[in-house]
């Protein structure tokens, strides 16, 4: 039985999600870029801007040069991050094999097993187009295959907006006269390379054998035979909320660079994320702080935690560390997202006759503060730290 | 009998819960489905064209696939019939129409099945959008489907009757507000008759797999086979019948009863992929 696999594509996505908190913007030109750095690039674009010329990863001060008048917004993603979660969510109601990207607009299904529960792939996929329209006003692109690979190209070929069902057994035929660069996986590199040869379309590169495609190709020349011939077996790889990570984000409602209010609120995110960890048995072997400043650029610092931990002190002591060195701008921060990697059992042989130490004393705190949490709600207790007068909302 | 020549067949033919429900093979490939298919009917109602519009070169391809007296009922794409777009549904008519092109020039094409949405009422507004739509598709064999009892008209009858436009008598549950069990020849050219199932509970639950999880009883494939056979045979040169109840096989499987009945082979069972005579 040949897969089903479902692509929804956002065209322009984070221009999608920007219009939408600021419906005047849209229809107009707008650029997506970071704008505190004097080697800023496109991020993304509106089509109107994309018919001044603009295009993505081009040099921001070049794209301003071609017309000063278009609007510039600073990326968001953790706000993009969030939509795809969103998504996410009405999607895997259809099939667990969900794959997406952090903040592409994106998402891959695959309801080859599906179809007895919820009907033909085609009308899932449109079911799920009317869903993301009505909950989130954003109207994907999608398309229907037996993979990945000719579902993604089957979307580049309707965009900005369109559906395109490719019936199964009918790949080669729909792959034969597209141009070569419309197949995923090509690189500038061997589209170049293919030009040298004179070959632009698929079927002009079908002529060539496997031996003749390693000439230039070596050890890509196998997947380039498939390519073209629309074979794609890889699989659509499961969503598990990464299984070995959790995080916790926290945006600020006024833009900040005080000091009390960053350490309070990374507390804070630490107390989330530890109580998930102990209320799963869990330990973090490692830790992410990522920073999103108001212009858009983001700076990242990350730690091992060795050994590996649950108590909210201990990550603490780790992630002020991590604060300090993640802050490196005097731009105002935005966003903040702590993300606890590598997630493991804990390994603790406890000993017979330990001594109290300050950790166990920590942790017989922690418990004790649980307990409390866990019967008269979070605010019931608080530490000090978090009980400083400046406020914030997420 | 006259000679009315009947075209059945099934809403759609790629599922793969029918090789599960043993209409297809173990093991049948989604591409060769259509294959398998073409053993048991001789029609078969294009459903992906309401989802896209149809494209030229992939009807070319179908085409291919299947004999000369082999027919096709193409579903009009949703852009015209449940999402239309004010000034934008002539130039999505130019694009149906070219997209299936190749079921022309094959004398391939049964009808254009215009299935129209529950909430499509007899207004003002829809009556003109679907005069206008009529037009626009004028020269092509039509079918229109109403699913709302407001087109239960003798007004509306007699102007399908003026343009030779066929009517869809649809079998589907009798629920207020539904569009009731008719049998009505309107073009002397070609009858048509739905089969949606009976589930009166599913039919409202948003979910296909509810809606046409239907099989229908013996008692009541008989009915259908006197009324076909009475009723709108000696008023039409060619019929098309059609079952929606794909669920779990059950579509197929109804439709070889009803041939075999309407054959007057009432007595056994038709077995998975038994050749048609109609």
């Amino acid at each position: 039985m040949e897969r089903a696999v479902i692509h929804l594509n956002i065209a322009d996505f984070a221009v999608a999600v920007e219009t939408n908190r600021s419906p005047s913007l849209r229809g107009r030109p707008l650029i997506i870029a970071p704008q505190g750095s004097p080697r800023a690039v496109v991020y993304d674009m509106s089509d109107q801007a994309y018919q001044e010329g603009i295009r993505k990863g081009m040099p921001l001060a070049r794209a301003r040069r071609l017309n000063r008048n278009i609007p510039v917004l600073a990326p968001g993603f953790n706000r993009y991050e969030q939509v795809m979660k969103d998504l996410l969510k009405e999607s895997v109601a259809f099939t667990p094999l969900v794959e997406y990207g952090s903040f592409d607009g994106h998402l891959f299904l695959d309801v080859t097993s599906s179809g007895r529960l919820f009907g033909p792939s085609a009308d899932v996929a449109f079911r799920l187009k009317k869903t993301f329209k009505s909950a989130f006003n954003l109207d994907p692109i999608w398309s229907v295959a037996t993979s990945k690979l000719v579902a993604k190209v089957a979307t580049r070929l309707v965009k900005p907006l369109g559906e395109y069902i490719v019936a199964p057994g009918d790949e080669e035929a729909f792959l034969a006269t597209l141009p070569l660069h419309l197949i995923p996986g090509f690189t500038k590199a061997d589209l170049n390379r293919l030009r040298e040869f004179n070959l632009f379309s698929v079927s002009e590169a079908r002529r060539l054998t496997l031996e003749q495609l390693k000439i230039p190709f070596l050890q890509k020349a196998p997947l380039i035979y498939d390519w073209i011939r629309g074979m794609d077996p890889s699989p659509v790889r499961a969503f598990s909320e990464t299984a070995s990570t959790l995080s916790a984000d926290h945006e600020f409602s006024n833009d900040t660079n005080h000091a009390g209010i960053l350490k309070k609120t990374l507390y804070l995110m630490i107390e989330q994320i530890c109580k998930r960890l102990r209320d799963r048995n869990l330990h973090g072997g490692g830790t992410k702080l990522i920073l999103s400043y108001s212009d858009g650029l983001q700076s990242l610092s990350t730690a091992k935690l060795s050994p590996s931990t649950s108590n909210d002190m201990v990550l603490f002591k780790k992630c002020v560390l991590l604060l300090d060195k993640a802050w490196t701008r005097r731009v105002r921060i935005r966003h903040m997202r702590l993300i606890c990697e590598t997630l493991c059992p804990p390994m603790v042989q406890a000993d017979l006759f330990a001594p109290e130490t300050r950790e166990t004393k920590q942790a017989a705190l922690i418990r004790a503060v649980d307990r409390i949490r866990n019967r008269f709600g979070h605010a019931a207790v608080q530490t000090g730290l978090t009980l400083t007068g400046e406020t914030s909302s997420s | 009998m006259t000679a009315c020549r009947l075209y059945t067949g099934t809403s759609g033919y790629s599922y793969g819960e029918w090789v599960d429900s043993g209409f297809y093979p173990d093991g049948t490939h989604s591409s060769n489905m259509l294959d398998c298919y073409i053993k048991a009917f001789h029609a078969v109602e294009l459903n992906y064209t309401w989802y896209q519009m149809p494209k030229a070169p992939a009807m070319e391809r179908m085409c291919e696939k299947v004999p000369e007296h082999f027919k096709f009922s193409a579903k009009l794409t949703r852009t015209l019939t449940h999402e239309i777009q004010k000034n934008l549904w002539q130039k999505e008519v130019l694009a149906f129409r070219q997209g299936i092109e190749p079921l022309i020039r094959s004398e391939k094409l049964l009808c254009i099945l215009i299935q129209l949405p529950p909430y499509f009422e007899r207004s003002a507004d829809f009556r003109h959008y679907l005069a206008a739509l009529l037009d626009e598709l004028s020269g092509l064999p039509l079918a229109v489907e109403f699913r709302h009892d407001s087109w239960v008209n003798d007004k509306v009858f007699s102007e399908l009757e003026r343009r030779r436009i066929t009517l869809v008598n649809v079998d589907e549950p009798d629920l207020p507000g539904l569009f009731p069990r008719l049998s009505m020849v309107t073009n002397p050219d070609l009858f048509y008759v739905r089969f949606h199932g009976r589930n009166a509970k599913g039919w409202r639950s948003g979910s296909m797999q509810k809606q046409f999880d239907y099989d229908y009883a013996d008692p009541e494939l008989k009915e259908w086979a006197e009324r076909i056979k009475t009723g709108l045979m000696p008023e039409a040169a060619a019929g098309g019948i059609f079952f929606n109840n794909h669920v779990r096989g059950q579509a197929p499987k109804n439709a070889l009863r009803l041939m075999d009945l309407l054959l007057k082979k009432g007595g056994g069972k038709t077995p998975w992929n038994a050749p048609s005579f109609i």
